[in-house]
């Protein structure tokens, strides 16, 4: 378009008789005039340069009415397909592509999917209670990742999110088959969440013996397969494909030389995931395990905390009890630091004092498992003496459960030591005292919780950090006592989120017995660095403090000094 | 395989165009299958007009380039769907060019009934001849959704009352606009 411009034209001559007088000659007098300018100013249109991005309908093959708009609009019926449900959410949790993928149409077509609420409610997914908007973020988290570590604090829910990633990715044909992979006691539990959120997800659980495990691992055409550790270290062999692999409590694979890493890293797969509420139990190794699994040399033994933290950030999801569940009750920590009994105290001093003799004696032959043998005595007297038995810890807690009994409430007692729940069954006898550990068959322990649930005279539930650190639902209980240390601050993180998870009904009350100028205290000071450590990797923080537990440390619990070089210890 | 063009029978499209400070405006354009999943996407380079186009055109600059110069190129990538939606109400405009309905999608956080103004309705237009201005809208509501259309559109409007009357009430017929400005943020920064 061109605008043009100019004056309106004037005439070209004029002719003016002038007379003045009789006669005279009149002289026509030239007016000419220049021609006009015309400026023109082009209005170029401007060029509209588009881009297209064409997606597969993968919604083609499923039924609804046919209707052409182009020959024929569609009637009220058929229009009733043609906007589905999938725009029909109040909230919405969008899709985010991961930064692994690069192509731009690729991460188009993550963004432009409808919310996740709409595509599950599209799929017709119902679940038996509308998850927290954390937790759509944390399947939305999953859901495109072909390599993602959950690792929510215990108590979010990692188990239901998923179990929904994986239900979506098979409702759309992304994956045809997924392997699961747990410690053994949370293969029920496991099965049983699939069949409250996932009913329609047939989940195998592998098990038996051999023969009938070879005939589980090879049955086309399940969606599902359930498998405990310690059997895939058996079973696993080359022929394994899956769509997806996961590892639910993936610190089992924290050590990169060791065969379970080993096994799960050789399993060929699409897609890796690990759920972990303890992603870093005592230093950075621990997560370069995982990766070992997820993505190989993706991290490196030279990284420092701070550079890990940020190369780790599109695969990582971590929330805390604190950001997401602002209606959560609190839970309530306090140190309960007592005195031994007089007991207690000279056999404390005996036993140290011999101990650290020997160990002297020992000189450069020295090894940590003899500073263990050590420790592990030493923690023992502070749980009781064992010449009379007297016991500070269990004079409070006897104390306490007075008072919880009478107001009908439940506490549960974590020990190390089957033997410790068994003294104290015995002299708990007044409070129903029930027993979940190691000892207690696997078929069994269902019962127990569910009796402990149900009977009003059962107020103390006495379990073993090793068999119910992780997987047990015990939202009734207000109360949660550590009656011991564990070495490792994420397995007692582990513990008390028994209690203090979604659906607990109050504040939850943590005990954690400290018995005062004992090889407790020294330990707990030890707990504490690893918590900083683990606030270093996953706040960003730069604290450049030394990160593992080294062999110095350990020696010098007894102030001696250390035979060799530094090393990791494993809890 | 990549599908064809306008391969999906009943599809909606989603028109919008967004400003950036420094580059000017993008247009997006995002085609719906009946699931409410993306089909096809185009966006545009961005486009400053200049200032001539700015003197010139007036208060009619936005039409033309919403509408015109954007929608109708956008519009054209794709085989006509059933209804366009835009939340743009200058890139009504491009509907002189296209065969489909076009609606005005107003926002669902502005408070208030149908008959309510849109932003533009504040602002003062010349009357002479050339400037009447924007033609008035008729407002209705579709559930929740509040739609727009010029007033004299009434067959537009039969169309798309037609068109919508079997669906649920509840559709958000606005979050599709969220996912265009999240993609031509996308584009834009791998353009860069």
């Amino acid at each position: 378009m061109i605008f043009h411009w100019h004056a309106p034209s004037p005439p070209r001559t004029a002719s003016v008789d002038l007379k003045f007088g009789a006669a005279r000659p009149c002289r026509p007098l030239p007016f000419e005039f220049a021609c006009p300018r015309v400026v023109s100013v082009p209005i170029a249109a401007p060029a509209v340069r588009a881009r297209s991005f064409r997606f597969v309908d993968s919604d083609a093959a499923r039924p609804r009415a046919a209707a052409n708009h182009k020959t024929r609009p569609p009637s009220a019926a058929s229009a009733k397909h043609y906007i589905s449900s999938s725009l029909k959410s109040i909230t919405y949790t969008r899709l985010k592509p991961p930064s692994d993928v690069i192509k731009l149409s690729d991460r188009l077509e993550y963004l432009l999917q409808p919310s996740l609420e709409a595509i599950l409610e599209e799929n017709s997914l119902a679940f038996p209670y509308r998850p927290f908007p954390f937790q759509f973020e944390g399947i939305a988290f999953l859901y495109p990742r072909q390599a993602a570590i959950l690792a929510d604090e215990m108590g979010l829910g990692k188990t239901m999110q998923a179990i929904t990633a994986i239900r979506l990715l098979l409702r759309r044909g992304e994956v045809k088959s997924v392997l699961l992979v747990c410690p053994k006691p949370l293969v029920t539990n496991w099965r049983r969440e699939f069949e409250r959120w996932a009913p329609e997800t047939p989940a195998m659980v592998i098990e038996g013996d051999q023969a009938k495990r070879d005939w589980q691992w090879r049955l086309p055409d399940v969606p599902v397969r359930i498998v405990n550790y310690e059997s895939l270290l058996r079973d696993c062999s080359e022929r394994m494909r899956f769509d997806l692999v996961v590892l639910d409590e993936s610190q089992r694979i924290k050590n990169r030389s060791s065969s379970t890493n080993r096994t799960v890293a050789s399993i060929s797969r699409r897609r890796s995931w690990a759920l972990t509420g303890t992603p870093v139990e005592n230093s950075v190794e621990d997560l370069l395990g995982i990766f070992e699994f997820l993505s190989p040399g993706f991290l490196s033994p030279e990284m420092k905390p701070r550079s890990i933290g940020r190369a780790i950030g599109d695969h990582v999801l971590r929330r805390t009890k604190e950001q997401v569940l602002a209606d959560l009750p609190p839970k309530l920590v306090r140190d309960a630091a007592i005195d031994l009994t007089p007991e207690q105290r000279e056999s404390y001093r005996l036993a140290e004092d011999d101990g650290v003799l020997r160990l002297n004696e020992l000189g450069r032959s020295a090894a940590i498992r003899h500073v263990f043998e050590l420790v592990m005595r030493l923690k023992q007297i502070c749980n009781f003496d064992p010449a009379t038995g007297a016991s500070a810890k269990l004079e409070r807690i006897e104390a306490d459960l007075e008072e919880i009994a009478a107001s009908g409430r439940k506490a549960i007692v974590f020990s190390q030591w089957v033997s410790t729940l068994r003294v104290l069954a015995r002299r708990l006898e007044r409070f129903g005292p029930l027993e979940y550990h190691g000892q207690v068959p696997s078929h069994r322990r269902d019962a127990v919780i569910r009796q402990f649930q149900q009977e009003s005279n059962k107020h103390v539930l006495l379990i073993s950090y090793g068999a119910g650190g992780v997987g047990l639902n015990l939202q009734f209980v207000n109360y949660v006592f550590l009656f011991d240390r564990w070495w490792n601050p994420a397995v007692e993180d582990q513990a008390i989120n028994r209690a203090h998870r979604i659906g607990v009904d109050g504040p939850v009350n943590v005990t954690r017995f400290l018995m005062l100028d004992t090889i407790e205290e020294r330990i707990d000071a030890i707990l504490r660095q690893k918590r900083e450590l683990f606030e270093q990797i996953f706040s960003g923080a730069d604290d450049r403090r030394k990160l593992g537990l080294t062999q110095e440390e350990l020696f010098g619990l007894f102030e001696l000094k250390c035979p060799a070089g530094p090393i990791d210890l494993a809890a | 395989m990549e599908p064809k063009k306008g391969s999906s029978e009943t599809t909606l499209g989603f028109l919008s165009v967004t400003e950036h400070p420094q580059f000017g405006l993008f247009g997006g354009y995002l085609v719906l299958n009946a699931f409410g999943r993306p089909l096809e996407f185009h966006c545009t380079a961005p486009l400053k007009p200049n200032r001539a186009q700015e003197i010139l055109y007036g208060p009619t600059l936005e039409e033309f380039i919403f509408g015109e110069q954007i929608g109708r190129t956008l519009i054209e990538q794709s085989g006509p769907p059933l209804i366009v939606f835009t939340d743009r109400r200058p890139a009504l405009a491009a509907r002189q060019y296209v065969s489909p309905p076009l609606a005005l999608v107003l926002s669902p956080s502005v408070a208030g009934g149908g008959t309510q103004s849109t932003d533009d309705d504040e602002k003062i237009y010349r009357i002479d001849a050339a400037h009447e201005g924007r033609p008035r809208l008729a407002h209705f509501r579709y559930g929740r959704n509040r739609l727009a259309l010029p007033e004299r559109a009434d067959e537009d409007r039969r169309l798309i009352v037609e068109r919508l009357s079997g669906v649920d009430e509840s559709f958000d017929l606005f979050e599709p606009f969220g996912r265009i400005y999240e993609a031509i943020e996308e584009a834009r920064q791998a353009a860069r």
